[in-house]
């Protein structure tokens, strides 16, 4: 409203705008989405263009309108030189750029006749539209309602003969009739479409990092401290305890020297007995980041597949195609650190291969734990104990391991490490002491990094630990928690490199933008399933719908009746209003050429024995005419007018 | 509320809508973009769907509103006299609380717009006319129509009153001067004048005074003979050769004399119109209505 009022100051011949400035301005606004996409020839057209229109204020002549169609057409050329291809042009997004650079020249060809025509109205919705295809984000959401908005001040400007504040008012106003309607078309249209496309369009580049299928205990380990966000996770209750927070990523049997691998496609391994998993039910929606792999991770234990993946009997669940672009799936799983399990030849072979030479005194330590206990739980506590034992320091930035006998070399050597190290060491010697291991390679996420339900997974949360086999199980060991020592100068350095304050707001806003796309970018028929499931289950749920509908409706009336409410020259005679309301009931109506203080006198006249009258008389003369008006002068003829209807 | 409501309703039965040719441009606008929404199952595409539908359905509520409250009246529009052009005065009043804009006003093949009438405030707007007979005439079917905010709806609040009005016989025909001439022989010859007057157009040229013309002022002789106010009375059948020629005559006469003060009288052939007993209207009236 501060606005409102900064045009209203504002003089008011600056105000009236002719027509072809208002398609200027809308062209503008419907253009600069459009402007970063361009190819450098299109960009320099524009440019040239917008240079002539600045200089020339009549005309173009038809010389230079067909220069311009020439100039246009060599700038299209040029920018999709090397997309002609039948590839190529198999691809919708080629066409659009085309579609738009046609566009723009025959809008800019257009323009420079100076003369409006129906085409020249239509083409700033038709670039709005176009606009739509290449961006999908939050930044594009709040643009869009402002183009929307912008483009609906412009025709109400020009139908108001270019008044800009009073279109203004009039474009808020109608602003706020349709805001309520395109909430509830928005919650209940039908999502009938095809899936959600990209064509090519929104493609990342960059790829979330912190797990890629293999493990490296060399130089080559893969220690990405990166804070970029690789899934946001939106639980449907609480976020789970912190110690179940284990997101599957891949399991690795085979140890290469330096690095572990998983099971290679070739031996056939059997599916996997199907027995039902136990532990707590969560669902939550993930939104995973192009990682440019192709696992979706979900919490340990996954209890179903998701939606067009498949889950293997080690429960890693994959898609076909690598993920280049953000995936949203709905993820249900049973919080357990175990799971039932009948090995099959190959697995069990592969999850007990170990090579004695390699690791000599691990292996007999291995031995010694094997003859002590014969039960492999015990075995299991055996190795954790050892692992204790040897004063292990939890460290990113460890001392380069021996590759040829690694396990020795981390154990008994440097004793400095983190998760690979710990979790191949651990793995390793447990396969020693004839106890089936494998690596489980994924995340483990930090609650710090949550807000309700929401969470948040960064690459820095990429984590790898041990599955062994006991008792029919697979069972999570968490082998960093064996380290004695934890590095602290390295995490201190971690922790101070962000303020806490700025960390906090950053994940309040990180929150924010996950709310806007799962509710209203990603908003699909699913949800709106979801949502309906959700209130035939809850009918509580349908009341508070009901009543934040009638809430946003009564708002929406009160921002209206502010906005249709009277204007008046000045505050003073805003504050007179009940007075002559109060007067006109009373038979005295100000009549058309009558000024304030003729009409009280008129009243006093008749009426000399209202005193208070005559004084508001006096005291709104004076604050008419007073170069300087005190508030305090406001706030008395408040309470004058105040006494007086109370009198009267 | 509900009796925004009721008043609302009251309006909207009022007014006539037709939607406008722009409208089909909207009506392709959505059906594009609910293509492009269906095909890719893009949300902020379905959101500008959703805003372009609603601000198409919302102007004509709005239209309503700007429209709605406003009333016409005609007011007193001076003379009219047949085959001559003249102004229909209407008076519109914005009895809403805020400003009403882009109307026009139609009246019979003629509009006037009206970018913007304030809360509260009246504007007379003239439409011009030009009746084609003398006689009675009613002029009718007036309406304000605007298409305010988006263009896609025309909005038409009709205007139930109409002006009932009465065309003066079309004055032409010989000056006053003229029949003044004519009968000049009646009030003796020119002698020495009595005194100077304003030259205003009507006088006779030999009337100028060339003495003070040289002095720079623009004077005429005044002679007592013209001091002499006559008993003008113009004969009907004398005044021209057919009947509306001599209504025209007559008209001419009638204001010319309204015009230099003169007392006159008309022989009809039914009676005499007297402009001592009857106002020069009710006199051009009955000529109108001969």
């Amino acid at each position: 409203m501060k606005f409102l009022a900064l045009l209203q100051n504002t003089n008011w011949k600056l105000t009236r705008i002719f027509p072809l400035t208002l398609l200027d301005m809308a062209y503008i606004t419907v253009l600069l989405p459009i402007f970063i996409m361009l190819k450098a020839p299109m960009m320099l057209f524009s440019l040239i263009v917008l240079v002539i229109l600045f200089f020339k204020k009549s005309p173009a002549s038809k010389k230079l309108i067909f220069f311009i169609f020439m100039l246009g057409s060599l700038a299209i050329y040029l920018s999709l030189y090397g997309a002609f291809s039948f590839s190529g042009l198999s691809r919708l997004k080629i066409f659009l750029e085309l579609l738009i650079y046609v566009l723009i020249v025959v809008v800019s060809m257009q323009r420079l006749t100076r003369e409006i025509n129906l085409y020249l109205i239509v083409s700033p919705f038709l670039f709005l539209a176009l606009s739509l295809f290449f961006y999908h984000g939050m930044l594009m959401l709040v643009y869009v309602v402002f183009e929307v908005f912008f483009l609906l001040w412009m025709i109400l400007a020009h139908r108001m003969e270019g008044s800009l504040v009073e279109s203004f008012r009039s474009s808020m106003l109608m602003f706020m009739y349709s805001l309520p309607w395109v909430v509830v078309l928005f919650i209940f249209f039908p999502r009938i479409s095809f899936e959600h496309a990209n064509y090519g369009f929104k493609g990342e580049v960059i790829k979330r990092m912190g797990h890629d299928g293999t493990m490296f205990i060399d130089g080559n380990a893969l220690l990405v401290p990166s804070e970029r966000i690789v899934m946001e996770v939106g639980f449907e209750g609480e976020i789970p305890a912190e110690d179940t927070l284990y997101f599957r990523g891949s399991i690795l049997y085979v140890d290469k020297k330096d690095h572990w691998k998983p099971l290679p496609a070739y031996p056939k391994r059997e599916t996997r007995v199907n027995r039902p998993l136990q532990g707590k039910v969560s669902n939550y929606k993930v939104t995973l980041y192009p990682t440019q792999k192709r696992w979706l991770y979900l919490l340990d234990m996954p209890k179903k597949e998701v939606k067009g993946s498949t889950l293997d009997r080690d429960l890693i669940t994959r898609v076909d195609k690598n993920i280049k672009e953000p995936v949203h799936y709905l993820a249900s799983s049973l919080l357990s650190h175990t799971f039932y399990d009948v090995l099959d030849e190959a697995t069990y072979r592969a999850s007990t291969l170990y090579y004695k030479d390699r690791n000599p005194q691990a292996y007999i330590v291995a031995q010694e734990i094997k003859n002590k206990y014969p039960l492999k739980e015990k075995r299991a506590s055996a190795v954790v104990d050892f692992f204790k034992a040897q004063a292990l320091t939890y460290t990113l930035q460890p001392d380069a391991l021996d590759i040829n006998r690694s396990t020795d070399s981390f154990l008994f050597d440097k004793r400095r490490g983190y998760c690979v190290h710990y979790a191949s060491s651990f793995v390793t010697m447990a396969r020693m002491t004839g106890i089936p291991s494998r690596i489980v390679t994924g995340y483990k996420s930090d609650k710090s990094e949550s807000l309700d339900n929401y969470l948040v997974v960064k690459e820095k949360d990429a984590h790898a630990w041990a599955e062994l086999y006991i008792n029919s199980q697979w069972v999570r060991f968490e082998t960093t928690t064996t380290a004695r020592y934890i590095d602290m100068q390295n995490q201190l350095n971690s922790i101070q490199q962000e303020n806490p304050t700025l960390q906090s707001i950053n994940l309040y806003l990180m929150y924010v933008k996950y709310q806007v796309e799962t509710w209203i970018l990603y908003y699909s028929h699913a949800r709106q399933l979801q949502l309906l499931d959700y209130a035939k289950k809850n009918p509580m749920f349908i009341v508070v719908f009901v009543l934040s509908l009638i809430v946003l409706l009564i708002i929406t009336f009160v921002i209206i009746a502010y906005l249709r409410r009277p204007m008046y020259s000045s505050e003073a005679l805003y504050i007179l209003q009940p007075l002559l309301k109060s007067l006109k009931k009373r038979g005295y109506t100000r009549k058309k050429e009558e000024s304030i203080h003729q009409f009280l006198l008129h009243y006093i006249s008749d009426n000399p024995q209202h005193l208070e009258v005559k004084e508001i008389d006096i005291l709104y003369e004076k604050i008419l005419y007073a170069s300087n008006t005190s508030k305090l002068e406001l706030v008395l003829l408040k309470k004058l007018i105040k006494k007086s209807l109370a009198t009267h | 509320m509900m009796k925004s409501l009721r008043t609302f309703f009251q309006t909207y039965r009022k007014i006539k809508q037709k939607a406008t040719a722009f409208s089909a441009v909207v009506v392709v606008f959505l059906f594009g973009l609910f293509a492009q929404a269906y095909m890719h199952d893009f949300n902020l595409v379905y959101i500008t769907l959703f805003f372009v539908f609603s601000f198409a359905f919302s102007a004509a509520p709005i239209g309503i509103l700007n429209l709605g409250r406003l009333s016409a009246t005609f007011v007193h529009s001076g003379r009219f006299f047949a085959k001559q052009d003249g102004n229909i005065s209407l008076k519109i009043t914005n009895n809403s609380p805020v400003a009403s804009w882009a109307i026009t006003v139609h009246g019979m093949s003629v509009s006037k717009p009206l970018a913007k009438l304030n809360a509260g405030n009246f504007a007379i707007v003239h439409l011009n006319f030009t009746p084609k007979n003398r006689g009675s005439f009613s002029y009718k079917s007036c309406y304000m129509q605007s298409k305010y905010p988006l263009s896609t709806v025309r909005l038409t609040l009709p205007i139930d009153e109409h002006y009932e009005g009465i065309a003066y016989p079309e004055p032409k025909g010989k000056r006053l001067s003229s029949f003044l001439n004519e009968q000049e022989a009646q009030h003796g010859e020119e002698k020495e004048f009595d005194g100077l007057q304003t030259y205003d157009g009507t006088q006779k040229i030999s009337y100028i005074h060339w003495a003070s013309v040289a002095k720079g002022e623009l004077s005429v002789k005044l002679f007592s003979k013209d001091l002499y106010v006559p008993n003008l009375i113009f004969d009907f059948h004398k005044a021209a050769t057919n009947d509306e020629a001599r209504l025209s005559q007559l008209c001419l006469w009638a204001l010319e004399c309204e015009k230099k003060h003169l007392p006159f009288s008309i022989k009809m052939p039914r009676g005499y119109l007297s402009s001592a007993k009857e106002s020069i209207d009710e006199i051009l009236s009955t000529l109108a209505k001969h």
